[in-house]
């Protein structure tokens, strides 16, 4: 019998089918219906995406001159340009700028989302659906607006942070965008402070889906909150947890418009991200084929981070 | 005994934690507070105005004139483009990752497996590695720089959301298809009557997360679009700073608020559909 579209047909609409045995030619019509589904769909997919990342590849192997047309433009360097980003100081550092940026972030960022979400889940529902809004603003707010708004409270002379901590006698106006040291820790402030909301969310999603049986059992034990938390809430969090620490380390190892509108990699590319090295070779200096490369570096390095999280933190839920 | 200290517990976090919460939107309290200070009130480090004023958003919306410097803004295009962009891509984003959503969960065809897998591979790539061959594409073979084509079709490739509708709609039993068909319902028509319906939870999600990806977009419009009528609100507001030093910080945040409200209000009204479609559909795949 002709294979039929739905997978599971139960027995009778079987025999119905065979009552309008279909002609040929619908027959093809119906076989050709998935493909004519997906085209749309495809045909972006080839042309936006697929096509670019081999060309990608293609060009990290390729001298471009942007100002030369066609064929001749190119020029094949073979493995030239990772021969030299991998000998570039400046690429080593802002790939220890990105390593520090995301491991501070995902580990104190997660860490805080995970106790708010628990807090936010034991106050009255109420409460805790305008709290989940507030703590979700930032995610919905733009980035830019976001990084503005933070530029102007850190100003060294006029921010607000500034004020606060001279008035108050705390210290002295600190340069927190322009100190080589705190200009880092301001980024990472406002990226935990940004992302919290996000993380919290996601995870109090979770939160609700354990049984609240576990609890009443523990307690008739007598265990504490704590001891709930560590042997009922965190073991039970550890798929959700793999997917925010996941998603988190692909963000921020592409961190760039934060950084790019917050401190511009300054003071002296102390700040500078691999993602905003990447965007100054190409578009700073048309160094197309050298970009690609760091772009295809940057591909490979987050596709190792994925794999280790999945290997590490995923082995014992099943995601 | 005990529930009542569980409930004063529970009355001191819940004070606790509005206040965590004030203090978190200290920013944004900032963001108003400033926009609606007078130009010499700008860097007196209070957090509201002595004088509550709209000169900022009025320079915002009719032009900045102060001697020396005079700046006219186009703000009001900033926030069509904005607009348009948004809404066409989630359609457009919507209407193909349903259809392909459809074919994967309730078709078999040759390569299904090959394809499904080939677009969760480059779900998983991020931005950049397309950028810099798409910016050729787009610059130097379709040529749009500044059009909004260049702004809307690369997003319309959403495999994320293929993978979520495709996981949402397998729970949509067969038996319904089937009926329908014996019915005499064609393959679109079922899609329409049935499986979309059935989706909007899923739809709804996608909606919400594309919408958000593409109103905040940044990298992408700063590399395509470099005219002042076809900046984004992001990039218009970006290039405010780069036009001019601290004065226009008043500016700016009136034009941050008019950008953020909207989208504020949106979440606040519909917190509930909001919040609850949106982590069921991270989550229950």
């Amino acid at each position: 019998m002709a294979q039929t579209v739905g997978v599971s047909s139960p027995p009778t609409t079987r025999i119905m089918e065979t009552a309008h045995e279909p002609t040929r030619t619908q027959r093809f019509f119906r076989g050709l219906t998935p493909y004519l589904l997906i085209s749309p769909f495809f045909i972006g997919f080839i042309l936006f995406q697929l096509f670019p990342i081999l060309f990608s590849f293609f060009l990290s192997t390729q001298q471009w001159n942007p100002y030369k047309d066609g064929a001749d433009a190119f020029e094949f360097v073979k493995l030239d340009h990772f021969n030299t980003l991998f000998h570039t100081a400046r690429f080593w550092n802002s790939l220890r700028v990105t390593g520090i940026i995301t491991l501070v972030c995902v580990t104190i960022g997660t860490a805080l989302a995970v106790l708010l979400a628990v807090l936010i889940d034991a106050v009255p529902d109420w409460l805790s659906n305008i709290l989940r809004a507030v703590f979700f603003m930032p995610s919905v707010t733009s980035v830019v607006v976001i990084t503005f708004i933070w530029k102007q409270l850190l100003n060294r002379r006029y921010g607000l942070i500034n004020d606060l901590l001279v008035s108050n006698h705390i210290m002295d106006a600190q340069n927190f965008l322009g100190d080589s040291k705190l200009a880092l820790w301001s980024i990472i402030v406002m990226l935990i402070w940004a992302g919290l909301g996000w993380d919290a969310l996601i995870i109090t999603s979770s939160l609700r889906n354990i049984p609240e049986e576990y609890y009443e059992a523990a307690r008739i034990d007598g265990a504490s909150y704590i001891k709930q938390f560590r042997y009922i809430t965190l073991p039970l969090l550890r798929p959700v947890l793999l997917f925010v620490v996941t998603t988190g380390c692909i963000f921020l190892i592409g961190l760039f418009a934060q950084v790019q509108l917050l401190t511009a990699g300054n003071p002296l590319h102390r700040t500078e991200t691999v993602s905003l090295y990447l965007y100054d070779q190409a578009f700073g200096y048309q160094e197309f084929g050298y970009a690609s490369a760091i772009a295809v570096t940057l591909t490979f390095i987050m596709f190792a981070v994925s794999f280790f999280n999945f290997k590490f933190l995923g082995n014992r839920g099943e995601v | 005994m005990r529930t009542r200290r569980d409930k004063m517990g529970r009355g001191v976090l819940s004070v606790v934690l509005c206040l965590i919460a004030l203090t978190y939107l200290f920013p944004y309290i900032w963001m108003i507070g400033t926009s609606l200070k007078p130009d010499d009130e700008l860097s007196n480090g209070k957090l509201f105005p002595e004088k509550i004023t709209t000169v900022q958003y009025k320079s915002l919306l009719e032009g900045f004139d102060a001697g020396r410097i005079q700046l006219k803004y186009q703000y009001p295009r900033y926030y069509l483009n904005s607009g348009f962009v948004t809404l066409t891509s989630v359609g457009l984003v919507l209407a193909c990752d349903a259809l392909a959503a459809f074919a994967f969960a309730k078709f078999e065809f040759k390569g299904k497996q090959v394809l499904f897998w080939l677009m969760i591979i480059t779900m998983m790539l991020p931005v950049y590695a397309t950028l810099i061959p798409s910016f050729y594409l787009f610059s130097r073979v379709y040529h749009w720089v500044n059009r909004y084509e260049a702004l809307i079709l690369p997003g319309v490739v959403d495999a994320y959301g293929i993978f979520l509708l495709t996981q949402y709609m397998r729970t949509i039993p067969s038996e319904l298809l089937d009926a329908a068909r014996v019915d005499g319902a064609g393959p679109l028509r079922s899609f329409w009557k049935i499986i979309v319906p059935l989706s909007r939870p899923a739809l709804g999600t996608l909606a919400i997360i594309k919408f958000l990806g593409v109103w905040n977009d940044y990298l992408w419009p700063l590399v395509m679009i470099r005219q002042e009528k076809m900046f984004t609100l992001p990039i218009g507001i970006g290039q405010m700073q780069v036009r001019q030093g601290m004065v226009v910080w008043g500016v700016q945040m009136a034009a941050s608020v008019l950008a953020t409200v909207p989208v504020v209000i949106l979440v606040f009204i519909m917190q509930r559909q909001f919040l609850r479609g949106f982590t069921a559909g991270a989550f229950k795949g």
